[in-house]
């Protein structure tokens, strides 16, 4: 077996950071007030343990040595880590493998970390704020209501302008059909 | 004259009074119609902002009804589909979402006003007894239209329902205590909420109940046609308008104004984004029920009770509620419209209060923080 593989296979079943990681859940629900589980930052919502896809005993050996090498990554590599899903990867790429093991004790300090401009699902909501906040950074339709709201009404304004002027001439027509109409049946009766 | 036939000519006046079709003409139901003008007029646009909303969800769920797959394996990847792929499918669903909680405070507001207004009151007890049969329908379109997006929150939801309406078996005394468990197996269709059950909800939500609902709101619009509007305060109101085309026209205003709120709230703001994103993903039998499992809005003013009262205590208040509901033309018959007002305030504000601060008000009672 090529030496390189058994020494990623290796560290791959020595490792301890298999480990789902509940101390960032806990600390962002709290934080937050609003419940989140695993999908925040991994492809299973059920966390990385267990042999559904998305979690490390569905992985094939390919998938399984990308894992090892993300086990390894340092910041601003671009590795992709196949359990987690992409705001993961982006927490991994930024952030750097062993240091983000080593928040665990401080999970506050990691949206400080990110960048502040990157909104993976384009919703308006930058994706330190979306941790912050407890939403999802993959979901357009997910975050703070107002936040969304602001973001959308911007985005959108010029259907908004358009509806609106539709609307407006839409019952102002109307109006005058049923006046025209009220006219015509008072004639009609005289 | 026996007494089968004078019970049988009662019954035929009573009908005729509730609905006098020699009104049905061009000249009673557009040239004389008259509304009332009082400090309660407001509450005669509720009705037609009911219907308003109801005229959406149908055009709506139409439109969904073309991609929307009713089973367990595809039912929520086909809503992602919806509203990831299809072309205004995510507005459209919007749309959707928004309109039923605007249809149900609408239908609400305007049980309220109605009640306070004493517009039950001889002859329309016929009119009240359909607007509290959709007011039942529009709740029934709330539960089971929740389940069709086959997530988290919705499969959950379902199951605590059908759990409590089995549980209510057991404060029902000799054979009408397995009644509630062989409603529930009905409704369920399995062991589990299942297969069975997602059939049997989307049935009802798209053909079933439209039907129903479009059979009672018929009968509802004619009546109040033929009856005109009601009088809605105590002394007779010294000013009116035409119906037509001066409330008509107003009705229209209202109708363009609701219709441009519900467009800016579609595209503004998801629904779903008032709630935690874990509820919305795919049901997984086998895996961790998120917390926080709680029904829709609209069902707070039962919900938090139960969380906070004993079942028996909530089920009997429910049932005495429900009852009452159907009864209060005959109930409140004499009753002035001062009281009925000061009586659907309170209504109004322990439903506001259960809806808006249930959760506070568990936490405190129960000393628990969510």
């Amino acid at each position: 077996m090529n030496p390189f593989l058994t020494l990623v296979f290796l560290i791959f079943f020595c490792s301890t950071t298999a480990m789902a990681h509940p101390e960032y859940l806990q600390y962002f629900k709290k934080e937050s007030g609003r419940a989140i589980n695993c999908a925040m930052c991994h492809v299973n919502p059920e966390g990385p343990e267990g042999v559904n896809p998305g979690q490390i005993g569905s992985l094939n050996a390919q998938e399984k040595k990308m894992l090892a090498l993300a086990r390894l990554a340092k910041p601003g590599e671009n590795i992709k880590n196949p359990i987690l899903n992409d705001f993961g990867n982006e927490l991994l790429n930024t952030i750097g493998h062993d240091k983000l093991v080593e928040l665990e004790k401080d999970p506050g300090a990691i949206p400080g970390l990110l960048s502040k401009t990157s909104d993976l699902d384009h919703d308006g909501i930058p994706d330190y704020q979306e941790l912050l906040d407890g939403t999802d950074p993959l979901n357009p339709n997910d975050g703070i209501p107002w936040k969304l709201f602001i973001h959308n009404f911007i985005k959108n304004w010029f259907q908004i302008m358009m509806i609106t002027l539709a609307t407006i001439f839409g019952v102002y027509g109307l109006y005058y059909t049923i006046l025209w109409f009220l006219i015509r049946t008072k004639e009609e009766f005289k | 004259m026996s007494e089968k036939k004078k019970g049988l000519k009662r019954l035929i006046e009573f009908m005729q009074d509730r609905m006098p079709m020699h009104k049905f003409n061009f000249e009673t139901l557009v040239l004389k119609k008259e509304v009332p003008l009082h400090r309660m007029s407001w509450a005669y646009y509720l009705g037609g902002l009911t219907l308003f909303f109801f005229l959406i969800q149908v055009v709506t769920g139409i439109f969904l009804l073309f991609y929307y797959q009713p089973t367990v394996s595809d039912a929520h990847a086909s809503i992602e589909y919806i509203s990831k792929y299809v072309h205004n499918g995510l507005f459209i669903r919007n749309l959707h979402t928004w309109a039923s909680s605007c249809l149900i405070f609408c239908l609400m507001a305007h049980a309220l006003t109605a009640f306070a207004m004493k517009a039950f009151a001889p002859p329309r007890e016929l009119i009240w007894m359909g607007g509290a049969i959709m007011l039942v329908l529009g709740f029934a379109f709330g539960f089971t239209g929740y389940l069709l997006p086959w997530h988290q929150i919705a499969v959950n939801a379902t199951k605590v329902a059908l759990q409590s309406l089995d549980e209510s078996g057991h404060y029902l005394p000799g054979v009408l205590s397995g009644a509630p468990h062989y409603i529930k197996e009905i409704i369920q269709g399995g062991p589990d909420v299942g297969q069975a059950t997602l059939s049997r909800f989307f049935a009802l939500h798209v053909v079933i109940l439209p039907l129903l609902c479009f059979g009672v709101l018929g009968m509802h619009l004619l009546s109040v046609q033929l009856h005109g509007m009601s009088q809605g305060v105590d002394d007779l109101p010294k000013k009116s308008e035409k119906f037509f085309p001066f409330f008509i026209l107003k009705d229209l205003i209202v109708w363009g104004v609701a219709f441009l709120g519900l467009f800016i709230l579609a595209v503004c703001i998801p629904f779903e984004s008032f709630y935690a994103f874990p509820f919305f993903q795919a049901y997984n039998a086998l895996g961790a029920t998120p917390e926080g499992i709680k029904p829709e809005w609209y069902f707070y003013f039962a919900y938090y009770p139960l969380e906070i009262f004993p079942f028996w205590l909530v089920m009997l208040g429910m049932t005495v509620m429900g009852v009452l509901l159907f009864i209060t033309p005959w109930v409140f018959k004499k009753t002035s419209r001062r009281v009925l007002t000061i009586l659907a305030l309170i209504m109004t504000a322990y439903l506001v209060g259960m809806t808006f601060f249930g959760q506070a008000i568990y936490e405190i009672v129960k000393g628990v923080k969510g």
